[in-house]
């Protein structure tokens, strides 16, 4: 298991995916349990990839590496766990993008990137993205969490028509809806009425842990 | 302009260039600044506060360009890669105007272009950059930078409100937005005596419609400066080249700013200086600018006056301003917002670094990284000015060791976000004076910046 560990690591960090799968699929046939693999190995190895980036020691572009190796190896372990286990499926779903008006997208990318790795089915809706667009999302992908991410005060003002649409049509109760983004506050979110907000990418994936501790918890 | 004669070559490009997929391009940009930092052999050094070494920065340019002509411009509506050929881009640099003149009557002032370690003063710009303000507040504000003798030009902030209400961008309120910004911008310059004073607009334009609406008749004229932009990492799209075809069609002088992400594609400062390189010589190239800006953003903490981000400016500003005659800005982005100690220290590292870089014109200041309402004022931009004219002439080397003591200053708060205090309570805000603490806070970091060696003029 520790050279299993060291090696997928290294698969990890250097984004090769295809030597994941194999070791992965090697050591599930030499008898370790699958569900170990992920709770003692790929947990603990995108823990420390976060890590990393919160450092800058890794970049963006090896946050994605990763984020990819992890779905590879998930995608392995969840073909043999057939349909037998809840510990392999995603961690939740959210529904993401950069609200109407706004093209920045790479803090929106970094959040989108890292709760991938942290094992969320992420749809990255892109940017400038119209208030309707997260909600129809959210209703077909029966999502978890909405994350909306404004860097323009301007644009911030979308994030209200996200709620006020969701009122509107009675399903605000569904799906929780999280902001960040560089001029959005804890005191702006909550003065819209969203369920969280995050200061940076790190503190997003925490948010999306406890929503979803939440509402596992009923 | 001769420089704005390439417009239908720009859209031909923007048309019939390589299809690329976004995430490609991204992935694209990632693998060729890898690969150019290993060819020209660049490297972060954490014990320097900027780079002193010629053949350094021109090493820069050459891996700035090379990416530049490699990788293009990706235009997200038509998902073409705007391509140009190295020749081509040295075509447009060699025709770019070397100086500029902005603003009118009396208050006009011409920007020159500088070299590292140019005895001639760089221009100065003052104002909060898109910094959320209440339209009461605004004019005050805009009118606290106008009455500072050093700032040579004034830029605008961002409307918190308009008309009472919350505006919202690329909708009909941005039209609101951009006439509010004319009305109230233009009479803070009226007020402080200063009609004719070069603007940067149109600051509340996100999108083409501000800008179209904001310069039409009436509204803010060719010598004020407009702003178009590129998006990170290097990306356009038909708002922002609208702009430039509106800009290019009704002669308005075009300011253009791209601003690198550290951690991002880019990845490390090395690439972030690259990056930079490229992004302005295609803003030359593509967006036909004259003045061309950068300030590169932090992942966590938003700012541009992180250290490696310093080092990074300067890399990227000696690079163009040894190897190009552009017009050159820098804008000081600090975590910190009025009446802190920390604000003027973070001023007076990234000021002094990017005049002794050879940059033509120094902007700022974004307080607290331009997103805590009302957290701006015109005495920080006096600073950030007086820093740049006291830095003119003084040495890399010099430089280097001064702004290393700057930063000790600041360092440590980049995590802690001390944004101080509003402009109500920073200033006198019906007599537009600064509060008497803040002058005395200002006055105590001039004599420690002074002790440490930068010799204040004024």
């Amino acid at each position: 298991m520790e050279q299993y560990y060291d090696k997928l690591m290294e698969c990890v960090l250097e984004g090769e995916e295809e030597e994941a799968v194999e070791i992965t699929r090697a050591e599930i046939e030499n008898g370790t349990d699958p569900l170990d693999i992920v709770q003692k190995c790929l947990v603990p190895i995108l823990d420390d990839v976060g890590d990393k980036f919160s450092k800058l020691e890794i970049f963006l572009p090896d946050l994605i590496m990763s984020a990819d190796v992890a779905k590879a190896v998930k995608d392995e372990i969840r073909a043999h766990l057939l349909s037998s286990s809840n510990d392999s499926e995603s961690a939740g779903k959210v529904a993401i993008g950069t609200v109407q008006g706004d093209v920045h997208d790479i803090g929106k990318n970094i959040v989108a990137t890292l709760l991938e790795v942290n094992g969320y089915e992420v749809i990255d809706l892109g940017n400038d993205v119209a208030p309707y667009a997260f909600i129809e999302t959210a209703k077909r992908e029966n999502v978890d969490i909405i994350a909306l991410s404004s860097l323009l005060t301007t644009s911030m003002p979308y994030m209200v028509d996200v709620l006020k649409t969701m009122e509107g049509l009675g399903i605000r109760d569904q799906y929780k809806v999280i902001v960040g983004g560089g001029p959005v506050s804890a005191e702006w979110a909550e003065s819209i009425g969203a369920d969280g907000y995050s200061n940076d990418a790190n503190e997003a994936v925490e948010l999306c842990r406890k929503i979803m501790a939440e509402r596992k918890a009923g | 302009m001769k420089s704005h004669t390439r417009l239908l070559t720009v859209l031909d490009r923007m048309d019939n260039g390589p299809v690329m997929e976004e995430k490609e391009f991204d992935k694209l940009i990632s693998k060729t600044v890898r690969s150019l930092i290993k060819k020209y052999d660049l490297k972060y050094d954490r014990n320097e506060a900027i780079i002193t070494d010629d053949d350094l920065a021109d090493r820069f340019f050459e891996a700035g360009l090379e990416l530049a002509s490699a990788a293009g411009v990706y235009c997200t509506d038509t998902h073409t890669r705007m391509v140009f050929s190295k020749e081509e881009i040295l075509q447009a640099l060699r025709w770019a105007p070397d100086a500029l003149t902005i603003g009118s009557g009396l208050d006009q002032c011409t920007i020159v272009t500088r070299r590292p370690e140019d005895p001639v003063t760089p221009k100065i710009v003052g104002g909060g950059f898109g910094a959320p303000i209440p339209e009461e507040w605004f004019s005050a504000v805009m009118e606290s930078y106008a009455k500072e003798p050093v700032i040579d030009s004034i830029v605008g902030c961002n409307f918190f409100t308009t008309h009472g209400r919350t505006p919202k961008t690329r909708s009909p309120w941005e039209v609101l937005l951009a006439w509010r910004e004319v009305e109230l911008i233009k009479s803070a310059a009226q007020r402080a005596g200063r009609p004719g004073i070069g603007i940067g607009v149109v600051e509340n334009a996100v999108s083409e419609i501000g800008e179209l609406s904001g310069s039409s008749y009436g509204g803010f004229p060719q010598c004020d400066w407009h702003h178009t932009c590129f998006v990170s990492e290097l990306k356009t799209n038909y708002g922002l080249l609208i702009k430039v075809a509106h800009l290019v069609k009704t002669g308005c002088i075009i300011h253009s700013f791209y601003n690198p992400i550290l951690g991002g594609y880019a990845g490390g400062a090395e690439g972030v200086a690259v990056c930079a390189v490229a992004g302005i010589v295609m803003e030359c190239v593509v967006n036909m600018a004259t003045t061309f800006s950068i300030c590169p953003t932090h992942p966590f903490y938003n700012c541009d006056t992180a250290p490696e981000l310093i080092w990074a400016v300067s890399a990227a500003q000696q690079a163009v301003n040894r190897n190009t005659h552009l017009l050159t800005t820098v804008m000081t982005s600090p975590v910190s917002g009025p009446m802190t100690e920390s604000l003027l220290y973070e001023c007076a590292a990234m000021a002094a670094a990017a005049t002794v870089s050879g940059t033509a014109r120094i902007d700022g200041v974004r307080s607290a990284v331009g997103v805590e309402v009302l957290h701006v004022t015109g005495l920080e931009a006096r600073f950030n000015g007086e820093i740049a004219h006291a830095a003119t002439g003084v040495s890399r080397k010099d430089a280097n060791e001064m702004i290393k003591e700057f930063q000790k200053h600041y360092v440590s708060y980049l995590d802690k976000r001390p944004i101080g205090k509003s402009f109500l309570e920073a200033y006198d805000p019906i007599k537009v004076e600064p509060a008497q603490e803040w002058l005395d806070m200002y006055g105590k970091v001039k004599d420690e910046v002074g002790r440490i060696g930068l010799k204040m003029k004024y």
